[in-house]
């Protein structure tokens, strides 16, 4: 009952939208008031109804309803109660279903806070978020059912969810990348509303920033789960794959981080009109074309979902209407503005312009390294594949002159900058990163010169320069105490996440460098010393889960005779999907992880273990939270909540 | 000038999608083999039940027959193994290749024969034993030589040695049927 409950509220879901996406648009062309008046309610009824969907399929994964073939297929009556809501979007149709929930609740987030959006544009961005909704809920209705009964014949038990999945990381994984995907809907509803009449200029730009940077927030975070997630599950110490499927995360968030940028040039300059716009489009465009490339088969990856080329063919077909349709309207649209404000060459306008360069490089090579392998072979070239080499060397050459330009651009002025008065602190940032990289480096008894040297100088200029330059504005309020209360939120906001990019910076070269790892074979109470470290074998022994069987092991690990940690380490058999998991044991620490994976068991009453003492690998992700958090500032920024002017010079039609 | 400029996301959108929707028409899991069409390397290898005895290409000519990359370690080998077995009842010629795991010298574990011997048959007692003979590859180089990515993976070559398909994973009825029954008919001396 409960399910065709859910089916149904999908399928009023799919009418809702679908008067979304036609009503409130027919009312802006024809100025029709009342018409427009109808987007708000329609944009919360289909939140209401989608959630209603989503919350019927979770209620079919925890009663576990084997009649549903997505539950079948998905769950397993012992599967513990917390991952049989999870596995509710650990498929293909459960995510589809997680997608437009989030999709709709993003819309109906617009529907609440655009109180000072004009009625027009108002109606516009919610009638576009409307299409898309619509053109993702019928994809969920008509091709990959998530509510699809097996009756008459069902099994009386599932298969279980892929154990890979069965993680704690995976259960704030997807929701949190989907959020971040979707949400770039709203900067790109934001851009066709523009578009379509509308104007470009910074008080546009002002009501996109939040969005934009919300959006990023949760893609931000998504993607450093997902990498956590595969350190601590994937058995071998890795945190980045350059998996086509994590490159399609990456690729859209490189993007909107060239967006938030050129944004703040748009807003506080009128200018960059037209690259923001794209830039806009593009986020969400590679959003989609990464859904395509997970949901369409048409590459190799561990996160594929089941293949099926009617799938693919429905969202290339929708991807034909909204990007095309999107880059269609930019093209007929866009060669009318102009931007009128004038800079010098030392000037912010340029750095920032800079920045989206180097971002949009970076962009463009995950993009080719990605789809070279797909190009190449439908060319009738043959089967190549692109891997880590390529992108880590192209990652290195950009990333220095990025992040050597990272630590100048905050101290340059908007317009134009005089070089002299710049010389003397930024001489003084660059002699204390060089310092503080020495000091830590000699403090490790390692100072070459190698990639972690180079790494920490550039991640100390990126992050002293940061904190320097927050100092600096703080002191022309008068006095830092003064200062603190007066600076906007969105520059500290900058300030943090700038830190973060260091610390990430710092963090890979550093775990690159300094990694150190061993595979040994070991019996109960073998020692196998690893960078000074003594790992003890303790025990192993039979493990018995729920549903799961396999190995675990008791490791002690000492330093200098010192006592440090225990680490137990499992390596899982899941019963129903036959399918062998590494649960690795990490013991973290600021400065280094310990990392144990349990491998095969040897001839001899012997064990293969792997063993990995990787230095800061947690600022990889410490990185990623602080980037998330300086977000989460910028968005607190009092000038998105106030009560917006309706005319602002510069002021100008598109 | 300009006005075509802002077209150009536009172009490089639709040129994308042409290539994506060929895509979707081809498997990306399907590779063109290197090997493919060309001889059978040269090798001579041990046999695993009897070391004395080696095995060169020569001496496998004059019948089409699958060569079959496997291990004891491997969960899909062993599973395909009982379906091996039928396909053997039904006439047709499997040699095993037997793809043995690096010995990692961190592990100084040394290669005991009569332990893997032991494996192999106590294996193939209880899965089905497919194989005319298992041929040992001890270091690797005749899977090396032919492009093997791991194991499972299939050959078929034919009566003049000449290597006509390379499947990678397990067979299973299915494959069996819709890609590798075909080419071994098409080969298959008469």
């Amino acid at each position: 009952m409960i399910v065709e409950a859910g089916q149904l509220a999908l399928t009023f879901a799919f009418a809702l939208s679908l008067l979304l996406s036609t009503v409130p648009l027919y009312g802006s062309f024809t100025a029709n008031q009342r018409l427009l008046l109808l987007a708000k309610p329609l944009a919360f009824g289909l939140f209401i109804f989608s959630a209603v969907a989503m919350a019927a399929l979770i209620y079919a994964f925890c009663t576990s309803d084997f009649t549903v073939i997505n539950v079948a297929q998905n769950s397993s009556s012992t599967l513990p109660w917390y991952y049989q809501i999870t596995a509710s979007f650990g498929s293909h149709e459960g995510s589809m279903l997680l997608w437009v929930l989030m999709l709709c609740g993003w819309t109906a987030l617009v529907a609440q806070f655009s109180k000072a959006l004009p009625l027009l544009l108002q109606g516009r961005i919610l009638g576009i978020l409307g299409l898309i909704s619509a053109g993702f809920i019928a994809f969920s209705l008509f091709m990959s059912n998530p509510f699809a009964r097996s009756l008459p014949f069902y099994p009386v038990e599932g298969r279980d969810l892929n154990p890979l999945l069965q993680d704690f990381g995976m259960i704030m994984h997807p929701p949190t990348l989907y959020m971040g995907y979707v949400g770039f809907a709203v900067a790109f509803a934001f851009a066709i509303a523009a578009l379509m009449g509308g104007r470009f200029d910074s008080v546009w730009a002002r009501w996109v920033r939040p969005w934009a940077l919300a959006a990023w927030l949760f893609l931000t975070l998504g993607i450093m789960l997902g990498s956590w997630w595969a350190y601590n599950e994937l058995g071998w110490g890795g945190w980045w794959f350059w998996d086509p499927v994590e490159n399609a995360s990456f690729m859209p968030w490189l993007a909107g981080t060239a967006l938030i940028h050129s944004l703040a040039v748009t807003e506080k300059r009128g200018t960059f009109k037209s690259w923001t716009v794209l830039l806009a489009l593009s986020a969400f465009a590679l959003s989609l074309v990464g859904a395509f490339l997970v949901r369409s088969g048409v590459l190799v990856s561990v996160h594929s979902f089941a293949t099926d080329p009617g799938r693919g063919l429905y969202l290339l077909a929708f991807l034909l209407v909204v990007i095309g349709g999107s880059l269609l309207l930019y093209g007929s649209r866009m060669n009318s503005v102009r931007s009128q404000a004038r800079y010098q060459l030392f000037s912010r306008e340029m750095l920032l312009w800079g920045n989206n360069i180097f971002l949009l490089t970076a962009c463009l090579i995950v993009f080719l390294g990605t789809l070279f392998p797909l190009f190449h072979k439908e060319l009738g070239l043959g089967s190549i594949s692109i891997g880590e080499p390529f992108f880590n060397q192209m990652f290195y050459y950009l990333t220095i002159p990025f992040a050597l330009l990272l630590g100048l651009g905050p101290w340059v002025r908007w317009k134009q900058q005089q070089v002299m008065p710049l010389i003397r602190p930024l001489a003084m940032v660059a002699v204390a990163a060089l310092i503080v990289s020495l000091g830590v480096l000699a403090s490790m008894q390692s100072v070459q010169a190698n990639l972690a040297l180079l790494g920490m100088l550039l991640g100390a200029w990126v992050g002293i320069s940061a904190l320097a330059e927050v100092m600096l504005r703080l002191r022309q309020f008068g006095s830092i105490s003064k200062g603190i209360t007066k600076l906007n939120a969105s520059h500290y906001g900058m300030t943090l996440a700038h830190i973060g990019f260091a610390v990430l910076v710092i963090g890979v070269a550093m775990t690159k460098t300094y990694t150190t790892e061993r595979d040994v074979r070991m019996q109960q109470g073998d020692v196998a010393t690893v960078a000074d470290y003594e790992f003890t074998l303790t025990e192993v022994y039979e493990l018995n889960g729920p549903n799961y069987g396999g190995q675990a092991a008791e490791l002690d690990v000492r330093k200098d005779g010192q006592f440090v940690t225990h680490l137990h380490a499992e390596k899982r058999f899941y019963r129903i999907q036959r399918t062998i998991m590494t649960e690795s044991a990490v013991h973290a620490r600021l400065s280094r992880d310990l990392y144990v994976s349990l491998g095969e068991e040897l001839p001899g009453d012997a064990w293969a273990l792997r063993i990995h003492v990787k230095p800061f690998v947690r600022w990889i992700w410490l990185g990623g939270v602080l980037m998330a958090l300086g977000a989460l500032l910028a968005l607190c920024d009092k000038r998105y909540r106030r009560k917006q002017t309706q005319r602002e010079p510069g002021a100008e039609h598109a | 000038m300009r006005k075509v400029l802002y077209y150009l996301p536009l172009f490089a959108f639709l040129a994308l999608a042409l290539f994506l929707l060929s895509g979707l028409f081809s498997d990306p899991r399907e590779r063109d083999s290197a090997s493919l069409n060309k001889a059978l390397p040269e090798f001579a290898l041990a046999d695993v039940m009897q070391p004395d005895k080696i095995w060169t290409p020569s001496e496998l000519k004059g019948e089409t027959y699958l060569l079959n990359v496997w291990g004891t370690w491997c969960p899909t080998c062993n599973a395909e193994l009982g379906y091996l077995t039928e396909l053997r009842q039904q006439g047709v010629k499997i040699v095993g290749l037997y793809y043995e795991l690096p010995r990692d010298p961190a592990f100084d574990a040394p290669f005991i024969l009569a332990e893997l011997q032991k494996d192999v048959q106590q294996k193939l007692q209880q899965q089905g034993d497919p194989y005319q003979f298992n041929m040992l590859d001890i270091d690797r180089s005749l899977s090396l030589d032919l492009g093997v990515s791991g194991a499972p993976e299939t050959f078929i070559v034919d009566a003049d040695g000449i290597i006509r398909a390379h499947h990678i994973g397990d067979i299973n009825p299915l494959v069996w049927r819709s890609k590798l029954a075909p080419i071994y008919q098409e080969w298959r001396k008469p």
